[in-house]
């Protein structure tokens, strides 16, 4: 009696980044025609052990077996040919062409002469959306499309290579709930005909619906594989979210908070979030707590004027505005550190003390001139304060690793005397080590009386160092703890929860 | 990143190049190292030199403007203009600043602010303004200029040999030394060169300063104009009509990292001198205008070639971070 | 994400906007062209005569060819300013081949192309693979081509007389009234256009002007397909060169100078996005209409002919400035940004 091979077998998959260990020895197997959901926080270990499975990343030990036979892909295009494909949120087609060209794009059907035959490809491209149930016109651009229907497309484009395994990353992150329904209709279907899923998700009510197994990561380790149906949501979650808090964060004595430095007053940008409004004390730190997707680094970013808000308006230390560009936010006492640290925080090319230094250029001289010494004698204390591990301060920035870079983001800050920190994942793929340091900061900064305000995903951390927690989903502020009264399962629940109570049997047009 | 000799390698390949051309021209005329002759023959470095300064700034920002030699032509058809209607020079210097002013600002616009790519955008400003300067000053050359107006680009300082256009060419690489790297504003451009995005996140307004790359590149043109107008004694809507090549040249042989936030001043003006030397000898060796294209032409794509391959830059170092022409450009 | 009725709204607008979005740019182009047509009618004596259609018809031709060899670069996301300089070369050494060889007959069409092909394949290989970008790459060989030109001219002329007969009467011949170099252009175009919708690497050239990303990351081979734009451009380019040296009286190695902003205002006048992957060659046509329709306006019109270079730098930053908003609709909506 032959025992069908799983699918998918993953046996002892590691990676490490430098000091990060994104995976560590997971070991798991994902059974033919099932749909398989992969759950845990940011940082989990998710996506990394995504790259690895498509072929993006190379492990760095392990070995996966695809339906039984080791299976080692260099490039994503390999595993495609193979039969895995990811599908996620930043899609990968081409907008200008329509419908049917995306699904077929370098593997037209051809007539005799080796041309196009859009006959064949139109008739071929209206089954496949047929038999998958999902209408749509082969002919429109996909430019118009809406997001479940791009998804849809990349679906369809993966089933025309021999698809055994299709892995759908957060892919009900900007879909409504009808569209979700529809989205599962089709991976049903997908089952039925033997294709394994690998779905990843932060909605635990999904998971529990549609999934047949449920794999928890956490911290980069495989924790739990069972059927869905012997999991509740709350088991999922204490499995996720279940670690010690350990004394890392030392936030020592917070001070009574003193008087409101932020206030965000109804802050709204139609489609992104809406009606925010909230209130940091000088001292005091407060966390948004959220799903990925949620709107908390959009919600910041509207405070700061990187993408303004539609309406509403912020007050720095009694002085009300509505923001309208960084400049400005800059001059009223807002810092802003961004989640995206080496994209928006730090210019890699550029010297330490520069980019300590860029945001204060018109401090440092008279009438706009400015010498590298200015820079230096400007960013040497703080670099000595910060402790920036260096050999010199005229090294480019990208030479120093993310905990140092880290650093660097949020002297830059401090030179700009603000009056209101905003913190978005300070600590995100950091080592432990500088993760206490750096949390360490933000405790002084508290101390000194500084308002910060701290975005975070990671909830111990969220716990350890705010006085009180604002839970953020879909765009709207579903819940506030104070410290104390807050645990990783209440805030992971609001979060996950809050994202369907307002949006009921939306229809598309 | 070694900051001493290591980070002038590229510098160092152009010094040697600038040499060798030396010898090769000496080689070609035994007048040729002569020094009231190289002094002399150093007008020709001048007007195009002062437009590869500006044209850096606007590379630094991770731009281009193809249109500076037309904005150049506008000038010198507004001064012939002027000359026509016995204006006083410094009004017609001013009339022109401003006039320059706006159409880099115009570019600026168009670039920065409307997001349009560079490179097609000024491609049609470059023949926009080139009309606009036919239409202004038609294919007919005025050559009616006074002395006063000629002045710049004709006189020596005293009785010496030394042009005073290359005194104030050295004064504008003086000039541009200091705002590339003693400026605020020069710090900007590398910035947004290097990292527009996170320029941005500094509070800092990238479209402004964009803007005000290429008005400072449209000054240069002007400037180059007046020395244009002394230097050759006549003005015409096809003036600089194909100095577009060698002074994109001087820019990207000058090491300036054609994709921004790369680039030093002493680079730019080596390759200057290496261009002149080189035109010099071609001149002396009776090379004819389309080969001394050819010539330059060729030394452009191998400069971007070698860069390429050797690591230093382009596209091999750096991931893609904005959107321009190319294969692979995001 | 959020399912509210804003973003619900803002998808039913974007559907409607993108789906007509790329047929309403041909259409805008063709409405220009009637708009521009009867503004000349007005203003001007004997425009809408059949003797100046034909001029306009005429001189449409030729630039016709050219831009759409220069789209389909400019689809993939590059240019090519050597496109004058490859007519030049192309032309001269084939009207060199022509007097030489007065019996060669269609061997003639056959030099020019195949002379035009490996100019473009120059260019080609310098921005596929040398990783030279395209203007400066372009920039350069078009010096480098002129330059060979003069080099295989060395101050010769061509006078038209030494071209054989049939090329000469060719030129005038009209086949129904209707001028023969008018047709050829039309066959190209007709060609071009069915083609550019039928094979697949030409349909490649479309995907890597729309994603580049996605175009390398399942394997269609980015690189070849940008050499073979270019190489098909120069190609198209040196048949152009051969229709272009039947018509000149006399060809010197100046021939095809400025031709490029010709031939690019024709291209973004059409249509075709400098953002590539989108652009239709009837587009194209449309738009060498317009500036063939312009020129002789102005010229009946006793305009001076230099309005012709400032109303076609203008009318190139006008037709990229109107594309750039269409071209961040779609780009947006395909990334289902919120804004």
């Amino acid at each position: 009696m032959g025992v069908e091979p799983e699918r998918l077998s993953i046996r002892g998959v590691s990676k490490s980044f430098g000091p990060v260990r994104a995976v560590r020895n997971v070991s798991f197997s994902i059974t033919p025609g099932t749909i398989h959901a992969l759950v845990g926080e940011n940082g989990a270990g998710k996506s990394t052990l995504v790259k690895i499975i498509t072929g993006m990343q190379p492990p760095d030990s392990g070995e996966i077996l695809l339906d039984g036979k080791v299976c080692k892909f260099f490039t994503p295009l390999d595993a495609r040919r193979h039969g895995i494909t990811a599908v996620y949120q930043d899609p990968k087609l081409f907008p200008h062409l329509d419908v049917a060209e995306n699904i077929f794009m370098g593997f037209h059907p051809r007539t005799t002469f080796g041309l196009v035959s859009k006959r064949t490809m139109y008739a071929e491209a209206d089954r496949m959306l047929a038999d998958l149930g999902v209408k749509m016109d082969p002919r429109a651009l996909l430019a118009g499309r809406s997001v479940a229907e791009i998804q849809f497309v990349e679906i369809i484009r993966a089933m025309c290579a021999d698809l055994r395994l299709l892995i759908l990353d957060e892919p009900t992150a900007s879909l409504t709930p009808a569209e979700s329904d529809r989205l599962f209709v089709v991976v049903d279907s997908l089952k039925r005909r033997g294709v394994s899923v690998l779905f990843i998700s932060h909605r635990l009510d999904e998971v529990r619906r549609i999934a047949d197994r449920v794999t928890v990561m956490r911290d980069g380790e495989h924790i739990v594989t069972a059927a869905a149906a012997e999991m509740t949501e709350a088991d999922m979650v204490r499995r996720m979210v279940g670690r010690e808090l350990t004394s890392l964060f030392v936030r020592g004595e917070s001070r009574t908070p003193g008087a409101v430095m932020l206030e965000v007053k109804k802050l709204s940008l139609p489609g992104v979030f809406e009606n925010v409004t909230m209130s940091v004390r000088a001292g005091e730190i407060v966390g948004l707590a959220g799903l990925v997707g949620a709107g908390r680094t959009e919600i910041a970013e509207s405070i700061f004027g990187i993408r303004p808000p539609k309406s509403g308006k912020v007050v720095i230390d009694n002085v009300e505005l509505k923001p309208s560009n960084p400049g400005q936010m800059l001059r009223k006492g807002v810092a802003y550190i961004p989640e995206n640290r080496d994209d928006n925080g730090l210019l890699v090319d550029l010297s330490i003390a520069s980019n300590i230094c860029l945001a204060v250029l018109d401090r440092l001289g008279p009438l706009g001139f400015i010498s590298r010494s200015a820079e230096t004698r400007f960013a040497r204390p703080f670099a000595d304060d910060f402790e920036i591990k260096t050999t010199s301060l005229d090294a480019a920035a990208g030479s120093l690793s993310g905990g140092n870079r880290q650093k660097v983001v949020l002297a830059k800050w401090l030179g700009t005397e603000p009056k209101v920190f905003i913190l978005d994942e300070p600590t995100h793929g950091i080592d432990i080590g500088t993760k206490s340091q750096v949390h360490q900061r933000i405790s002084e900064l508290a101390a000194t009386g500084y308002p910060v305000l701290l975005i975070s995903s990671d909830l111990p951390e969220i716990l350890a160092m705010c006085d009180r927690i604002l839970v953020v989903a879909a765009g709207r502020i579903v819940a506030e703890f104070a410290r104390g009264e807050a645990t990783q399962e209440k805030v992971m629940v609001a979060a996950s929860r809050g994202s369907r109570s307002s949006d009921a049997g939306e229809e598309r047009p | 990143m070694k900051r001493t000799f290591v980070g002038y390698r590229w510098e160092l390949v152009i010094a040697i190049m600038v040499i060798l051309a030396g010898v090769w021209a000496t080689t070609l005329s035994p007048y040729y190292f002569n020094v009231e002759q190289l002094l002399f023959s150093s007008r020709n470095l001048v007007f195009t030199g002062i437009m590869a300064l500006g044209l850096t700034l606007i590379i630094l920002t991770g731009e281009m403007d193809l249109s500076l030699p037309s904005i150049l032509a506008v000038c010198t058809v507004l001064l012939a203009k002027a000359s026509q209607a016995s204006l006083p020079l410094p009004l017609a210097l001013a009339g022109i600043t401003v006039v320059a002013l706006l159409l880099g600002a115009f570019n600026g616009l168009l670039v920065a602010k409307l997001r349009l790519p560079a490179l097609a955008v000024t491609l049609g400003t470059m023949g926009a303004y080139r009309g606009l300067a036919f239409i202004i000053g038609s294919e007919v050359g005025y050559t009616g200029f006074n002395d006063t107006y000629k002045w710049l680009g004709s006189a020596t300082v005293g009785a010496s040999p030394v042009p005073v256009m290359l005194l104030v060419f050295i004064g504008a690489v003086f000039v541009f030394w200091v705002v590339m790297h003693f400026t605020t504003f020069g710090r900007r451009c590398y910035a947004i060169g290097n990292n527009a995005s996170a320029v941005t996140y500094s509070g800092i307004s990238v479209v402004r300063t964009k803007i005000g790359a290429y008005m400072v590149g449209a000054l240069t043109a002007a400037l180059g104009a007046w020395i244009f107008i002394g230097q050759f004694g006549s003005a015409r809507g096809d003036n600089a009509n194909s100095v577009i090549l060698g002074v994109i040249t001087s820019v990207v042989l000058g090491g300036v990292d054609i994709n921004g936030g790369r680039g030093k001043v002493p680079g730019v003006v080596l390759s200057i001198l290496f261009l002149w030397t080189l035109r010099n000898g071609m001149g002396l060796a009776n090379i004819p205008g389309p080969i001394e294209q050819l010539i330059i032409g060729t030394l452009l794509v191998t400069g971007v070639l070698v860069s390429n391959f050797t690591g230093r830059g382009s596209f091999g170092s750096r991931p893609l971070k904005r959107a321009s022409t190319g294969p692979l450009a995001p | 994400m959020i399912g509210s009725s804003s973003s619900v709204l803002a998808r039913r607008i974007s559907t409607t906007l993108s789906r007509n979005t790329l047929r309403l740019r041909v259409f805008s182009v063709l409405l220009s062209l009637v708009a521009l047509t009867a503004v000349f009618t007005l203003t001007t004596t004997n425009f809408l005569t059949l003797e100046n259609l034909k001029v306009i018809a005429f001189n449409a031709s030729l630039l016709t060819v050219v831009a759409c060899a220069e789209s389909l670069v400019v689809i993939t996301r590059n240019l090519d300013v050597s496109v004058g300089s490859i007519i030049g070369l192309a032309g001269f050494i084939a009207a060199k081949f022509a007097s030489a060889n007065p019996h060669a007959g269609p061997l003639i069409i056959v030099v020019a192309v195949g002379i035009g092909l490996v100019l473009g394949l120059v260019n080609g290989m310098a921005v596929a693979y040398g990783r030279v970008p395209s203007i400066v790459a372009t920039l350069g060989t078009l010096s480098i081509f002129r330059g060979i030109t003069y080099v295989a001219g060395r101050g010769i002329e061509v006078p038209s007389g030494n071209l054989p007969r049939w090329m000469i009467h060719g030129a005038d011949a009209t086949v129904l009234g209707v001028p023969l170099v008018v047709l050829f252009a039309l066959l190209i175009v007709l060609v071009l256009a069915f083609l550019s919708r039928s094979v697949p690497i030409l349909r490649r050239v479309y995907a890597v002007g729309s994603n580049p990303g996605a175009a390398v990351f399942y394997g269609l081979r980015a690189n070849r397909v940008v050499l073979f734009a270019f190489a098909v451009c120069g190609a198209l380019v040196g048949l152009a060169a051969f229709l272009y040296i039947s018509r000149v009286g006399t060809i010197t190695v100046n021939l095809g100078r400025d031709w490029e902003m010709m031939a690019l205002a024709a291209v973004v006048l059409g249509g075709v996005s400098t953002t590539g992957g989108s652009g239709s060659i009837l587009g194209v046509l449309f738009g060498a209409l317009i500036l063939s329709t312009i020129d002789n306006g102005l010229v009946l019109a006793r305009a001076p002919e230099f309005w012709r270079m400032f109303i076609q730098g203008l009318a190139i930053v006008g037709a990229i400035a109107l594309d750039a908003g269409i071209e961040r609709r779609i780009k947006a909506i395909f990334r289902h940004q919120r804004y």
